[in-house]
Protein backbone atom coordinates (compact mmCIF):
# COMPACT_ATOMS: atom_id res chain seq x y z
CA UNK A 1 0.00 0.00 0.00
CA UNK A 2 2.80 2.43 0.91
CA UNK A 3 4.66 1.80 -2.32
CA UNK A 4 1.78 2.81 -4.57
CA UNK A 5 1.38 6.02 -2.56
CA UNK A 6 5.02 6.83 -3.24
CA UNK A 7 4.55 6.17 -6.95
CA UNK A 8 1.40 8.32 -7.13
CA UNK A 9 3.15 11.12 -5.23
CA UNK A 10 5.96 11.01 -7.76
CA UNK A 11 3.47 11.14 -10.63
CA UNK A 12 1.61 14.08 -9.07
CA UNK A 13 4.89 15.95 -8.51
CA UNK A 14 5.94 15.37 -12.13
CA UNK A 15 2.60 16.58 -13.50
CA UNK A 16 2.70 19.64 -11.26
CA UNK A 17 6.16 20.43 -12.57
CA UNK A 18 4.95 19.99 -16.13
CA UNK A 19 1.90 22.22 -15.64
CA UNK A 20 4.06 24.89 -14.00
CA UNK A 21 6.40 24.70 -17.01
CA UNK A 22 3.36 25.23 -19.24
CA UNK A 23 2.12 28.22 -17.28
CA UNK A 24 5.37 30.13 -16.82
CA UNK A 25 6.56 29.55 -20.42
CA UNK A 26 10.21 28.94 -19.62
CA UNK A 27 10.44 26.79 -22.78
CA UNK A 28 8.44 27.40 -25.98
CA UNK A 29 4.95 25.94 -25.68
CA UNK A 30 5.31 23.34 -28.42
CA UNK A 31 8.27 21.82 -26.56
CA UNK A 32 6.42 21.68 -23.26
CA UNK A 33 3.50 19.82 -24.84
CA UNK A 34 5.79 17.16 -26.28
CA UNK A 35 7.96 16.73 -23.17
CA UNK A 36 6.00 13.88 -21.40
CA UNK A 37 5.76 11.87 -24.61
CA UNK A 38 9.47 12.35 -25.17
CA UNK A 39 10.25 11.11 -21.67
CA UNK A 40 8.05 8.02 -22.09
CA UNK A 41 9.75 7.14 -25.38
CA UNK A 42 13.22 7.70 -23.94
CA UNK A 43 12.34 5.57 -20.86
CA UNK A 44 11.22 2.74 -23.16
CA UNK A 45 14.39 2.94 -25.21
CA UNK A 46 16.50 3.02 -22.02
CA UNK A 47 14.80 -0.17 -20.82
CA UNK A 48 15.46 -1.83 -24.16
CA UNK A 49 19.09 -0.73 -23.98
CA UNK A 50 19.50 -2.24 -20.49
CA UNK A 51 17.98 -5.52 -21.71
CA UNK A 52 20.34 -5.61 -24.68
CA UNK A 53 23.41 -4.80 -22.57
CA UNK A 54 22.45 -7.42 -19.98
CA UNK A 55 22.05 -10.01 -22.73
CA UNK A 56 25.48 -9.16 -24.10
CA UNK A 57 27.22 -9.38 -20.72
CA UNK A 58 25.49 -12.55 -19.54
CA UNK A 59 28.10 -14.93 -17.98
CA UNK A 60 27.77 -18.56 -19.05
CA UNK A 61 30.38 -20.38 -16.84
CA UNK A 62 31.29 -23.28 -19.17
CA UNK A 63 33.38 -25.11 -16.54
CA UNK A 64 30.48 -25.17 -14.07
CA UNK A 65 28.17 -26.41 -16.83
CA UNK A 66 30.53 -29.31 -17.54
CA UNK A 67 30.85 -30.18 -13.82
CA UNK A 68 27.06 -30.03 -13.55
CA UNK A 69 26.67 -32.52 -16.38
CA UNK A 70 29.14 -34.86 -14.66
CA UNK A 71 27.19 -34.52 -11.40
CA UNK A 72 23.98 -35.36 -13.24
CA UNK A 73 25.46 -38.54 -14.72
CA UNK A 74 26.83 -39.60 -11.33
CA UNK A 75 23.49 -38.94 -9.61
CA UNK A 76 21.59 -40.88 -12.25
CA UNK A 77 23.89 -43.87 -11.88
CA UNK A 78 23.61 -43.79 -8.09
CA UNK A 79 19.81 -43.57 -8.11
CA UNK A 80 19.43 -46.26 -10.73
CA UNK A 81 21.60 -48.54 -8.55
CA UNK A 82 19.21 -47.89 -5.66
CA UNK A 83 16.23 -48.80 -7.83
CA UNK A 84 14.73 -45.32 -8.41
CA UNK A 85 13.29 -44.58 -11.83
CA UNK A 86 15.36 -41.67 -13.20
CA UNK A 87 13.32 -41.03 -16.34
CA UNK A 88 14.14 -41.24 -20.03
CA UNK A 89 17.56 -40.46 -21.48
CA UNK B 1 24.56 -20.37 -28.00
CA UNK B 2 26.21 -17.39 -26.36
CA UNK B 3 27.13 -15.94 -29.74
CA UNK B 4 23.43 -15.88 -30.65
CA UNK B 5 22.65 -14.24 -27.29
CA UNK B 6 25.32 -11.62 -27.82
CA UNK B 7 24.10 -10.93 -31.36
CA UNK B 8 20.51 -10.46 -30.16
CA UNK B 9 21.71 -8.20 -27.32
CA UNK B 10 23.73 -6.12 -29.73
CA UNK B 11 20.78 -5.85 -32.11
CA UNK B 12 18.46 -4.72 -29.29
CA UNK B 13 20.94 -2.09 -28.10
CA UNK B 14 21.46 -0.75 -31.62
CA UNK B 15 17.69 -0.56 -32.18
CA UNK B 16 17.13 1.27 -28.89
CA UNK B 17 19.95 3.76 -29.51
CA UNK B 18 18.78 4.49 -33.04
CA UNK B 19 15.19 5.00 -31.87
CA UNK B 20 16.41 7.35 -29.15
CA UNK B 21 18.62 9.48 -31.40
CA UNK B 22 16.04 9.62 -34.20
CA UNK B 23 13.29 10.68 -31.81
CA UNK B 24 15.53 13.22 -30.06
CA UNK B 25 16.47 14.73 -33.40
CA UNK B 26 12.86 14.76 -34.54
CA UNK B 27 11.36 16.44 -31.47
CA UNK B 28 14.13 18.66 -30.13
CA UNK B 29 16.58 19.64 -32.85
CA UNK B 30 14.41 19.83 -35.95
CA UNK B 31 12.21 22.79 -34.89
CA UNK B 32 15.38 24.89 -34.68
CA UNK B 33 16.49 24.07 -38.23
CA UNK B 34 15.29 26.27 -41.12
CA UNK B 35 12.50 24.69 -43.09
CA UNK B 36 14.59 24.84 -46.28
CA UNK B 37 17.43 22.64 -44.94
CA UNK B 38 17.90 19.30 -46.70
CA UNK B 39 17.83 17.26 -43.48
CA UNK B 40 14.04 17.70 -43.24
CA UNK B 41 13.81 15.19 -46.10
CA UNK B 42 14.87 12.35 -43.79
CA UNK B 43 12.20 13.02 -41.18
CA UNK B 44 8.45 12.63 -41.50
CA UNK B 45 6.21 15.65 -40.76
CA UNK B 46 6.08 16.62 -37.11
CA UNK B 47 2.55 15.32 -36.48
CA UNK B 48 3.85 11.77 -36.91
CA UNK B 49 6.26 12.35 -34.00
CA UNK B 50 3.18 12.36 -31.79
CA UNK B 51 1.01 9.88 -33.67
CA UNK B 52 3.50 7.01 -33.92
CA UNK B 53 4.35 6.63 -30.17
CA UNK B 54 0.70 7.09 -29.16
CA UNK B 55 -0.41 4.54 -31.73
CA UNK B 56 2.29 2.09 -30.62
CA UNK B 57 1.21 2.54 -26.99
CA UNK B 58 -2.43 1.89 -27.83
CA UNK B 59 -1.50 -1.23 -29.81
CA UNK B 60 0.60 -2.46 -26.89
CA UNK B 61 -2.24 -1.96 -24.39
CA UNK B 62 -4.69 -3.73 -26.71
CA UNK B 63 -2.33 -6.65 -27.14
CA UNK B 64 -1.79 -6.92 -23.38
CA UNK B 65 -5.52 -6.89 -22.62
CA UNK B 66 -6.26 -9.46 -25.35
CA UNK B 67 -3.50 -11.69 -23.98
CA UNK B 68 -4.75 -11.39 -20.39
CA UNK B 69 -8.34 -12.09 -21.48
CA UNK B 70 -7.24 -15.12 -23.49
CA UNK B 71 -5.28 -16.57 -20.55
CA UNK B 72 -8.20 -15.98 -18.18
CA UNK B 73 -10.66 -17.67 -20.56
CA UNK B 74 -8.35 -20.64 -21.01
CA UNK B 75 -7.89 -21.14 -17.25
CA UNK B 76 -11.66 -20.88 -16.68
CA UNK B 77 -12.36 -23.45 -19.38
CA UNK B 78 -9.83 -25.85 -17.90
CA UNK B 79 -11.39 -25.59 -14.42
CA UNK B 80 -14.94 -26.21 -15.72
Amino acid sequence: MKHIIKIMALLVALSAFWISLLQTSVLPESYTWLLPLYFVVSLGSYGLLMVGVGLMRFPTCPQEAFLLQEDIVEAKGFLKGKGVDVGSD
Amino acid sequence: MEVADRAIGLLLSVISLSIFTYYTFWVIILPFVDSEHFVHKYFLPQEYAILIPVYAGVVLICFLSVFIGYVMLKSKKKKA
